[in-house]
């Protein structure tokens, strides 16, 4: 038998029925998501068919998209959502607590060697803490919570390998980035990517969030660590102990590819218009001014983000051409960011901070774009029209770079030149 | 599954499901839902749309967000499959689990073969797609799985009856 890879080892462990189709195998999950936006789609049919939830200790869900809602319409869909997991008896229905994926990783629910569907892409995030985590669309999401179970490929394993020593102005974003610049938006189509953390300090916890996050960017069904003491002490704060299993693969895995990638040369990046894949380094960016800057998102909304957005932002103001939006990814990371006085920081500067949700990520509220907008964004998409108007025009980067670029109104190749630091 | 019979809409790769349908859009209104499909992209296709059109399509359709209000805008508007070189895997679970037939070109170089207007006929059980001018374009036979859910009319008709009506 040949080595197996992270993926293999937790969809084997998860299997139910062997007599499946080949290709197709039935599996049993840990954990079921749900979101009001996604959820909603399908708590018509879910009654119509008279269902039940298979296990409601083993679902999570939370009100992301419109918390609160903006418009009428919004709060009939968010009410309907609400009312569907209070018959339900959900116990953990998060109510205006923050990003679902965010939610996730911070509840019990999520462990390592968990498998864990959600009706939302970004669900894969939960790699970031060695689960095998993937998103569906509600009818997945509905069968999953009705029978505890659901259909799965077995992925090919591209294994990406990080070595040498991230430079302190990058981060995961920019690892991500340098990623996507690599594999292009289809690169990991169908793929479980796996990632081995044998850089010189290790990249720290939100920084892995923030790659599993995005891996769905290049197409992957799984964005998954291969556990180690970071993920051992992010499990033990949370949880006082380790709950889960830390699978990781053979020594003789079989991987469709490996991609080596030395972090030491890695400096900020950025990807353009209207596309994730559309990435360059900062300092071959040709300067454009930008209206808006928003930190935010599941991908880059965490406790480290909003550490480096305060730390480049104390005793310096917003440029005066810039809409500045913040949103923590919880209200525990909020909470967070009070205690440690970066809320404070950042609203000094100018900037707003907003409630937890998923904002202006989706177009959803709370900053959305009109027609000459351009925007720095932290978030995960820049496809076109996604963040408001179809002319409107995204820049994705991190956190750090999404700050200075507020700052200078501008994001511009010498961004990290002339601020005097490093 | 039949036979279905319409015009070709021809995009290129990767094109995501807040191109397919804005944000703007997401409601649990259909008429809402319907009107959104490819707004930004050009507000002039979903009007000229007609039930058994056929959208043809570059690699990685689909990528992005699983809001299963692309694929409901799709069918919505009647269109009646999807051929692309290859999908983006939620939006082919999503779209296979309602019963919007997503089939992949045997030859990806068949994409160059095809225009927007063009009048065609897929075949999704054969796995072929006929053109007006009587070419026939072999496409990637769908397996057993994807089979027995389009036999059933969609995931939700395979729920086990463990979990069926309560009394």
């Amino acid at each position: 038998m040949t080595g197996r890879t992270i993926s293999d080892k937790v969809i084997d462990a998860h299997t139910c029925d062997e007599n499946d189709t080949s290709l197709y195998r039935r599996v049993n999950v840990d954990a079921v998501l749900g979101h009001d936006a996604t959820t909603a789609l399908l708590i018509d049919d879910f009654e119509r068919h008279g269902l039940s939830i298979w296990d409601r200790d083993r679902v999570l869900l939370a009100n992301d998209h419109f918390s609160p809602p903006a418009t009428a319409e919004r709060a009939d869909i968010s009410n309907r959502f609400l009312s569907f997991a209070r018959e339900q008896a959900v116990p953990n229905l998060m109510l205006d607590r923050g990003i679902c994926h965010q939610l996730l990783v911070e509840h019990r629910l999520c462990q390592a060697g968990g498998l864990i569907v959600g009706a939302d892409s970004h669900t894969i995030m939960a790699g970031g803490i060695g689960a095998c985590a993937t998103g569906m669309g509600a009818t997945d999401i509905l069968f999953t919570l009705a029978t505890g179970t659901t259909w799965m490929r077995r992925p090919e394993t591209i294994a990406v390998r990080f070595r040498g020593t991230l430079p302190t102005q990058s981060g995961g974003r920019d690892v991500v980035l340098a990623l996507l610049g690599i594999l292009g938006e289809s690169g990991g189509q169908y793929r479980s990517l796996e990632f081995h953390d044998d850089s010189g300090t290790r990249l720290c916890q939100d920084d892995r969030f923030a790659i599993a996050n995005m891996a769905v960017e290049i197409g992957a069904k799984f964005g998954v660590f291969v556990p180690d003491e970071v993920t051992v002490d992010y499990y033990v704060k949370r949880d006082g102990e380790l709950l889960g299993t830390l699978v990781r693969p053979d020594a003789d895995a079989r991987y469709e590819r490996v991609i080596d990638l030395d972090l030491s040369a890695l400096d900020p990046r950025v990807a353009k218009p209207w596309s994730p894949a559309n990435v360059v380094p900062l300092r071959e960016l040709e300067p454009v001014r930008i209206t808006t800057a928003f930190l935010g998102s599941c991908a880059s909304g965490r406790l480290s983000d909003l550490r480096d957005a305060a730390a480049e932002l104390t005793d310096r103001k917003v440029h005066p051409g810039v809409r500045f939006v913040v949103i923590p990814a919880s209200v525990e990371v909020f909470k967070q960011a009070l205690r440690a006085g970066y809320v404070e920081t950042l609203t000094e500067a100018g900037a707003i901070v907003n409630h937890s949700s998923c904002g202006a990520c989706g177009g959803i509220d709370k900053g959305v774009l009109g027609a000459d907008d351009v925007c720095v964004s932290s978030s995960n998409r820049n496809f076109r029209g996604r963040m408001g108007h179809w002319d409107s025009r995204t820049y994705l980067a991190s956190a750090r770079t999404v700050a200075r670029a507020a700052v200078r109104g501008a994001l511009t190749p010498d961004l990290y030149r002339d601020q005097g630091d490093e | 599954m039949t036979v279905i019979g319409g015009r070709v809409w021809l995009f290129g790769d990767d094109l995501n499901t807040d191109v397919i349908h804005p944000p703007a859009f997401y409601s649990l209104d259909p008429d809402k839902v319907r009107r959104g499909l490819f707004h930004g992209y050009d507000p002039d296709i979903q009007p000229n749309i007609r039930p058994g059109d056929v959208v043809v399509a570059g690699r990685n359709f689909g990528c992005g967000s699983s809001r299963e209000t692309s694929i409901r805008a799709i069918k919505l508007n009647g269109i009646g499959a999807v051929i692309a070189v290859d999908f983006a895997r939620i939006f082919f679970r999503n779209a296979t689990n309602n019963g919007l037939p997503c089939l992949t070109f045997a030859d990806a170089d068949d994409l160059a073969r095809l225009r927007t207007g063009q009048r065609v006929r897929v075949h999704p059980e054969e796995a072929t797609l006929r053109t007006e001018e009587d070419e026939t374009i072999p496409l990637t036979p769908p397996g057993e799985f994807v089979r027995r859910i389009w036999a059933a009319g969609g995931l939700l008709e395979l729920l086990p009856r463990a979990n069926a009506p309560r009394p």
